[in-house]
């Protein structure tokens, strides 16, 4: 932010107190749309302010206008005024308006109350007074033209405040149709020029004639990389609105803000029409609740499991300890698979993976299959007879069996299992590690050895040495 | 402030049907790269606990994650994530609990609870929940709980799936969850989302049936209710940002730090596909629009829980205009007013039936006006009580 700033729009001294600074508010409230975009356009938007400092002071010298009035915190009130003395201009400052918390000097807010303030400078080729720069002091189209604005605008502009409007470029962007609002217009917020005044139009011909001067003042006065940056920014495609009295430009290189005394709040419209255009929805599908329920998993309580979801969390688990073994299984079974639930985890892991249920409980075989399709494999009968159909229907064996041994009926179980299984995977259901509490204890318990070295917190690999239930 | 780490921005593995991210990957800004000794120095330089976040903060490589995780262990004695924790494999565990990483995981629910953070095809999606729901049970077992993040929509909390979301907090309960964040899902977003959203009314019968079984299951806690009744008391030392005033263009609460160390605005405002940097001041437009705007032009004039509300979060805004006030506003009055009815049962006094809310409203206006964001608690100390 450089250190004396215009105001905007001349003249300066409008009606609201807020709107001397709100090109300070506006500049401070840049967010850039990204690291590039910062790179290249903060530092050009702080010399392109500190250019157009410079192009007004010239246009006072000249006598082009009047007078200008620049905004400088109190620190710098002698700087502005020594500089304007060395070009033979006349400084004062004749108004203050309590500045942003977040500008004040540390040391300054008890001591030096005077320091948290920003002041108005009027600055002219002879000492003037703050009333040739008031409108409520003079006619204001008298004083709107002495700070440079065309006869049309300076009517406009006068006619906007006797409405009891403050802010016109506010009023101008919420407006309905903003087609044609050029950019240098709704970015003059930020004092950078080549508009300087809230035009009557939005193809006000007066007003492009005082922009043309100001870019050709600027040529001659050797800022000509600085103008060549405000012709580039005339062509930006602009976001602009006004909602609830907080305007809001946006550009590609980034977008502003600031809270305008302007316009009463107006109803919104419904959302852009662009939402309908996005990425296709995809169909939402509610079953009732009885499917639900089905769906997270039936039988628990048969399975070993105190509710759906400890048995859908667990078997989770298993599937998630055990990711590598997965991995290079080419077949497996679930022993006592209930409703097929855990069969259903692991295809969703695995879906190439040849899965096999048993499961003695006829009603819990019909939901596996319901729940695994009309290809799955579960097969009914008791656990000798299933594992016999089972040892059948896979000549070659079975690289993974999943079995909880609580379900199991007897020593021969296991070693039926084993003798058409490579490698069995102890489950560890809420009943077996209530009781158990760990799975080593669980294996314990039944004689089992688990495979050492993983985590093991759900389920285990049994020692490929175990060959049946001690 | 929450610092909030983001090294590939918003990239994910999932694509929750209702993401506030997804707007960005839609408009295909997301890093491809990031540089992680900017990152770190970012970190150094801001000096404050930070979260690993994202997009899916998993996703970055496990050398580098690691290397985030010992800053955070080092500097703040252990660092908050933020995942969906379908990619945490066996070795992360031993990885979080060297570096006492605080995990939440963003779940909605069990198995088909849980479609709508959708992962390209039915089987995929249930195969990313299964591994959410394991590593839920996991981090339980070792002794590390998780948080757990719901965002409430319709595949979980639709009136006829309620109770059994409601069932299903029960058994995290059991399990060891301790802490639960919830959301509301943001309304205004990607196609995809549409459908997903209950209506106010769902949303607050969800909310009140939580609240009653908060009540009821001592050993959870959500976290939105406590803030909402702090809030009343006027007491915000610890609630979250949505309470504290958000300026959009300045998200104090929330700073990301992105992939080339940068900072950057809470991602929740992003509506266009535009990851915007910070404004050089925060300010408070917002809230002082709203302040004076009516509620039928989208403001909060005259509503007595601003103070605490402030028209909520500027990412759930009517319309994802961040001038209007939160969409969600039928939910946090209505909750607001049963939280009100019960502290005052209990003989407390709040900020939204007290005689001093005016003057507390016309200071905290008078403070936003010069950009100033007193907490609510420091204006109410010269007389100690609402
Ligand atoms: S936009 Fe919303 S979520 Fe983000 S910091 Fe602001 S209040 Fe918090
Ligand atoms: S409850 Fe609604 S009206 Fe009241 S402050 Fe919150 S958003 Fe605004």
């Amino acid at each position: 932010m450089t250190s004396a700033w215009l105001s905007w729009p001349r003249p300066p001294l409008a009606a609201t107190p807020r709107e001397p600074v709100v090109t300070k508010a506006a500049m401070q409230r840049i967010s850039f749309s990204g690291p590039q975009a910062r790179a290249l356009w903060q530092p050009r938007l702080e010399r392109l302010g500190a250019t157009a400092v410079a192009i007004e002071l010239e246009m006072v010298r000249r006598k082009q206008i009047a007078a200008t009035l620049l905004w400088t915190a109190y620190d710098d009130i002698e700087a502005l005024t020594e500089r304007a003395s060395t070009i033979s201009l006349h400084a004062k400052p004749i108004k203050a308006s309590l500045g942003y918390a977040a500008d004040w000097p540390l040391e300054a807010s008890i001591g030096e109350p005077k320091r948290l303030l920003d002041y108005a400078v009027l600055i002219g080729t002879v000492s003037l007074d703050a009333p040739m720069a008031e409108p409520a002091g003079d006619d204001p189209v008298q004083v709107a033209m002495r700070f440079g604005y065309p006869a049309c605008c300076a009517r406009s502009w006068a006619d906007h405040l006797r409405r009891g409007g403050s802010d016109p470029l506010a009023a101008m962007l919420g407006r309905e149709d903003k087609t044609g609002i050029h950019a240098h217009v709704a970015l003059a917020v930020l004092g950078l020029g080549p508009v300087r005044h809230a035009p009557c139009s939005t193809d006000c011909s007066a007003t492009q004639d005082r922009a043309r001067s100001f870019l050709d003042l600027g040529r001659e006065l050797g800022f000509v990389e600085e103008i060549g940056w405000l012709e580039e920014i005339a062509d930006w495609p602009l976001g602009a609105s006004l909602v609830n009295g907080i305007a809001e430009l946006k550009t590609a290189a980034f977008r502003c803000t600031w809270l305008s005394d302007e316009g009463a709040p107006r109803a919104r419209k419904a959302a852009p029409a662009l939402r309908a255009e996005r990425g296709k929805a995809v169909a939402i599908g509610l079953g009732d609740s009885d499917d639900i329920i089905a769906e997270l998993g039936a039988g628990c309580e048969a399975v070993g499991f105190e509710n759906a979801f400890a048995m859908r969390s667990r078997f989770s688990t298993v599937v998630w300890e055990q990711t590598a073994a997965l991995r290079h299984a080419a077949t497996a079974v679930h022993v006592g698979c209930g409703d097929g639930l855990l069969l259903e985890l692991i295809a969703q892991t695995r879906p190439k993976l040849t899965l096999y249920g048993t499961e003695e409980d006829s009603a819990l075989a019909e939901a596996a299959r319901r729940r695994l399709g009309p290809l799955s494999r579960v097969l009914g009968g008791t656990g000798g007879e299933a594992l016999a159909a089972l040892a059948g229907l896979a000549p070659e064996g079975i690289d993974l069996a999943f079995v909880d041994p609580e379900r199991l009926d007897d020593g021969e179980a296991l070693a039926a299992i084993r003798a058409t299984t490579r490698t069995v995977i102890v489950i560890g259901t809420d009943r077996a590690l209530h009781r158990f509490k760990d799975m080593e204890s669980l294996a314990a318990s039944m004689g089992l050895v688990l495979l050492p070295g993983r985590a093991a917190r759900v389920s285990a690999a049994l020692s490929p040495a175990m060959d049946r239930l001690h | 402030m929450t610092v909030e780490v983001r090294p590939l921005g918003d990239k994910c593995n999932i694509k929750c049907r209702y993401c506030y991210q997804e707007g960005i990957r839609t408009a295909g800004n997301v890093p491809k790269r990031y540089d992680l000794d900017a990152i770190m120095a970012t970190l150094d330089r801001l000096a404050e606990p930070f979260s690993l976040f994202g997009g899916e903060i998993m996703m970055t490589r496990r050398p580098d994650l690691e290397r985030l995780m010992q800053l955070g262990f080092d500097r703040h004695g252990g660092v908050g994530m933020q995942t969906n924790g379908t990619l945490i494999e066996e070795l992360d565990i031993e990885l979080f609990r060297k570096y006492r990483v605080r995990i939440g995981i963003s779940i909605d629910g069990p198995g088909p609870l849980n479609d709508a953070r959708w992962a390209g095809s039915l089987p995929a999606t249930r195969r990313a929940t299964a591994r959410s729901e394991a590593v839920i049970e996991t981090l339980c077992r070792e002794g590390m709980p998780p948080n757990v993040i719901v965002t409430l929509n319709r595949m979980n909390a639709a009136p006829a799936r309620l109770g059994l979301l409601c069932e299903w907090i029960g058994f995290l309960g059991s399990l060891g969850v301790r802490k639960l964040r919830l959301h509301l899902l943001e309304q205004d977003e990607t196609e995809g989302g549409e459908g997903l959203a209950l209506t106010a009314q769902e949303n607050l019968a969800a909310l009140r049936q939580l609240r009653r079984l908060e009540q009821k299951l001592p050993s959870i806690q959500f976290d939105i209710f406590a803030e909402m009744a702090a809030m009343l008391r006027g007491d915000d030392a610890r609630t979250s940002c949505v309470f504290h005033a958000c300026d959009p263009y300045a998200t104090r609460a929330v700073v990301g730090v992105e992939s080339d160390g940068r900072l950057g605005n809470c991602g929740r405002t992003n509506k266009d596909g535009v990851t915007h940097l910070r404004a050089s001041r925060e300010a408070f437009e917002r809230q002082l629009s709203l302040y004076r705007t009516p509620q039928d032009n989208g403001g909060c004039q005259g509503c007595r829980f601003f103070l605490a509300c402030k028209g909520n979060c500027p990412g759930t805004a009517i319309g994802g205009d961040w001038r209007m006030r939160s969409v969600d506003c039928p939910v946090w009055f209505g909750l607001f007013e049963d939280i009100e009815t019960e502290l005052l049962a209990s003989g407390e006094t709040v900020i939204s039936r007290s005689d001093r809310r005016p003057e507390l409203e016309a200071k905290m206006i008078a403070a936003w006006s010069i950009g100033d964001n007193p907490a609510l608690h420091s204006l109410l100390q010269p007389a100690e009580a609402p």
